[in-house]
């Protein structure tokens, strides 16, 4: 317990720390202005999205290999956790681009990839609710969360093949324009605060979730009787 | 008993088992044609750019007409509990999946097939001379289709709601396969064709991502 | 500095998502430990 409340300050504290530093310490974009600080916070949150669904997956495979619960806990924790941070991702991306381009959804190729990849965890918990008994509702939706995360490449790369077919307003340049040394640093900050965050409420979650299942076992026990 | 013997015994049951009532066909070749026909109610079919839409409206039906083609999959084995009785009988249960999904391919691409001269028809598009081309295109796309059309199957045949969680489960893991297989199609039908050989690359990537993955864990696909 | 609204509501409405998700977390949490106080309440009187 007290483990847990010193990771929540460490992050709330890192995530204060990162957005001083997007605000104060890196240098002004030349051509989008003072909004480009946005960019910071916005990628960090993708990553931390990501590593989230990774995380998810690594407990979808554990799960249909040993079948012990606690890697169905991980799995849920990593989907609505990192379903939280692209949400984030999906909120700010709009915010950024309406001051530059006058438009909220640009159908950039990262953004519309990250919403398919929102689509795709939303299936998985909704697939949860739709399946009663927890040992099914484990093994199914570890099943589609392993199909999912293998699909996500997938969608990344045929998104961005098919923005080179039709092109719009990127929203931030692509891979190969360089970064100010500064700004990398402070992106990869802000990307660790995330990190620590999305560790935070993961903890969370999971002990949520195991706490669930214990309450379902007692009911089941009350019941019985 | 080898897993080629298997699965071909198992595909000679599923085609013969549609190819008796022929319904699945029938019914999803008319879901296409209808699909087809309401779109060119929402847009304007005869303009020009109808033509540029029309490749991608195609595989929309195809899509849209796949996840209800899919139900019936797993849905029909559980009615007598055939399932156990498949699982009994192949050592390789992949053999099921594999006879399911090739099976599969066929009725889609079959339907595909019939539905190719409305589509010609209906949005002025001459298909003749790149024939051969496009069906390779509606072959890796509806291979990919089936592949994760069969798994998620499975999945949603153990879930509630399931005519409703298929598609759910199935069209956001497709949007790369409908994304790239309207692109090809739609430069393939252009005025000036090209064959965008990097595309129907991704495609046969996407095929065997997908099946790799089935073989993996299609067992406990069908676990009781 | 209209711009400098727009990273403002960035950053507070990201950390309200945040923040949103945490208090969820808290109340299910809290919710659950009601239950288990319940239902430990009602086991031994069963037996």
């Amino acid at each position: 317990m007290g483990k847990r409340i010193v990771l929540g300050a460490v992050a709330i504290l890192l995530v204060i720390a990162a957005a001083y530093a997007s605000l104060y310490i890196a240098p002004e974009e030349r051509t989008m202005g003072v909004v480009q600080r946005i960019f910071y916070f916005h990628v960090g949150s993708a990553w931390a999205g990501l590593l989230a669904f990774f995380v998810c997956f690594i407990g979808n495979l554990m799960y249909v290999w040993k079948r012990e619960p606690k890697y169905d806990w991980l799995g849920v924790a990593g989907a609505e956790v990192g379903l939280v941070f692209t949400t984030v991702v999906l909120i700010t991306g709009p915010i950024w681009a309406h001051p530059v381009w006058g438009i909220w959804w640009t159908w950039d190729a990262r953004l519309t990839s990250t919403f398919v990849l929102w689509l795709l965890y939303v299936s998985y918990l909704l697939l949860r609710t739709l399946v009663e008994e927890p040992g099914r509702r484990a093994l199914l939706s570890a099943l589609f969360g392993i199909f999912a995360f293998i699909d996500v490449p997938l969608v990344f790369g045929a998104i961005r093949w098919w923005r080179t077919q039709h092109p719009s307003p990127v929203i931030m340049g692509g891979p190969g324009s360089g970064l100010d040394p500064t700004m990398r640093k402070v992106l990869f900050f802000s990307g660790l605060a995330m990190c620590v965050l999305m560790a935070f409420l993961m903890v969370e979650r999971y002990v949520l979730e195991k706490m669930r299942s214990e309450v379902d076992i007692l009911k089941r026990e009350a019941e019985a009787q | 008993m080898s897993l080629l013997s298997n699965t071909a015994i198992l595909l000679g049951k599923e085609l013969r088992t549609e190819f008796r009532s022929r319904e699945l066909l029938a019914t999803t070749a008319v879901f296409i044609l209808i699909v087809l026909v309401l779109f060119s109610f929402a847009i304007n079919p005869g303009t020009e750019e109808a033509r540029q839409f029309a490749p991608g409206l195609l595989w929309l039906a195809i899509l849209f007409a796949s996840s209800l083609m899919f139900q019936s999959c797993f849905l029909r084995e559980q009615s007598n509990d055939t399932l156990s009785s498949l699982r009994l009988a192949v050592s390789d249960p992949f053999a099921i999946f594999l006879a399911k999904l090739i099976a599969n391919t066929l009725f889609l691409l079959l339907t595909e097939l019939l539905m190719l001269p409305f589509f010609a028809i209906f949005y002025n598009i001459p298909l003749w001379s790149k024939l051969p081309v496009l069906i390779l295109v509606l072959f890796v796309g509806s291979l990919g289709i089936s592949i994760a059309g069969t798994a998620i199957s499975a999945i949603s045949a153990q879930a509630r709601m399931r005519e409703l969680l298929l598609p759910l489960l199935l069209l956001p893991l497709l949007t790369p396969v409908l994304v790239v297989s309207s692109l090809v199609t739609a430069s393939l039908l252009d005025r000036e064709p090209i064959v965008q050989w990097k595309g129907i690359g991704f495609l046969a990537v996407f095929d065997l991502i997908f099946l790799t993955a089935l073989w993996l864990f299609g067992e406990y696909l069908l676990e009781e | 500095m209209k711009n400098l609204d727009s990273v403002f509501a960035a950053y507070l409405i990201g950390w309200g998502v945040f923040f949103l998700f945490y208090v969820s977390i808290a109340k299910r949490t809290s919710d659950l430990r009601a239950e288990v106080e319940r239902l430990k309440n009602a086991l031994p009187r069963g037996k």
